[in-house]
């Protein structure tokens, strides 16, 4: 946890969960950025074939992946607030709710890689699909990942490992799943809804 | 206001505005309409990092840096579909 002091208004600026989680965070938006800039400029080469690939893409599952998202963020906020007053045993809770929340995506995910792989739309059948698996899969490894780490802290919370004093680790592992978060929201419209 | 209607006011507006991309993204296909899918979705990326990850009350230099991340891909998808 890092307390900065902001010279030019007297006030005291804080910086949320543990520097080397930002510098993690920061790791990882560069590496999304490569791949979404990436899927940028193959679609700048081939417009026809990504408008005709995306229409096999349904842009209300896409949205309802990024509710569930976005709700799941939203518990997994809640439970820092109910840290910071003591209320551990109900951030447990709401990490579980963000974590049941998770679980919508993940089931809506796989159900489209499989709709998309019975329909012959794997990796190799084009560029945009080789695109479209590359970057979903891997922000999908990073939703699971974000999962493990909501059940973990979940646990913690449930047997009072955080308080009021102690939780930046807590802070941390959130910040992590709204990094998912944020990815997804310049991931979503590019994948499903540009044309 | 308290921390907690500040959140989730921050999860009604990404509500909202992701039903709008949507929507947006459904009415037609020119340079505009991109260019407004492109700015929602910043918002919603000023949300989760100002609202969510609480940098609004982090020093600027923090909040400035990952605020150039959603600016710097929205510019570069928005580049490459005017070239």
């Amino acid at each position: 946890m890092s307390t900065l002091p902001d010279t030019a208004t007297g006030v005291s600026r804080r910086l949320p969960g543990d520097l080397a989680m930002w510098f993690f965070i920061l790791v990882e938006l560069s590496a999304f950025a490569i791949l979404i800039l990436a899927f940028a400029v193959t679609q700048l080469l081939y417009p026809e074939l990504f408008a005709q690939s995306r229409a096999a893409l349904d842009s209300s599952t896409g949205l309802a992946l990024t509710l569930s998202l976005l709700t799941s963020g939203l518990f997994a906020a809640l439970a820092v607030e109910q840290v910071r007053i003591d209320q551990s045993r109900r951030a447990a809770w709401l990490l579980l709710a963000a974590l049941l929340t998770s679980c919508i995506y993940v089931v809506l995910k796989l159900d489209e890689y499989g709709h998309l792989s019975s329909l012959g739309l794997g990796m190799e059948h084009n560029t945009f699909f080789t695109l479209y698996w590359i970057l979903t899969g891997f922000h999908f490894l990073h939703v699971l990942l974000g999962m493990v780490i909501l059940g973990w802290m979940a646990e913690l919370c449930r047997r009072r490992a955080y308080n009021a004093q102690s939780h930046a680790g807590m802070e941390s592992g959130v910040l992590y799943w709204h990094m998912v978060d944020m990815v997804w929201v310049l991931l979503f419209p590019l994948v499903y809804v540009l044309n | 206001m308290s921390a907690s209607k500040v959140l989730i006011g921050c999860w009604l507006g990404l509500a909202v505005l992701s039903v709008a991309t949507v929507l947006l993204g459904s009415s037609g296909s020119t340079l505009a309409l991109a260019a407004s899918v492109l700015a929602v979705a910043l918002i919603k990326a000023w949300l989760i990092s100002d609202g969510f990850m609480e940098l609004r009350h982090a020093p600027i230099q923090w909040r400035l840096l990952l605020a150039t991340w959603p600016v710097a891909m929205a510019a570069g998808i928005l580049l490459a579909m005017l070239l």
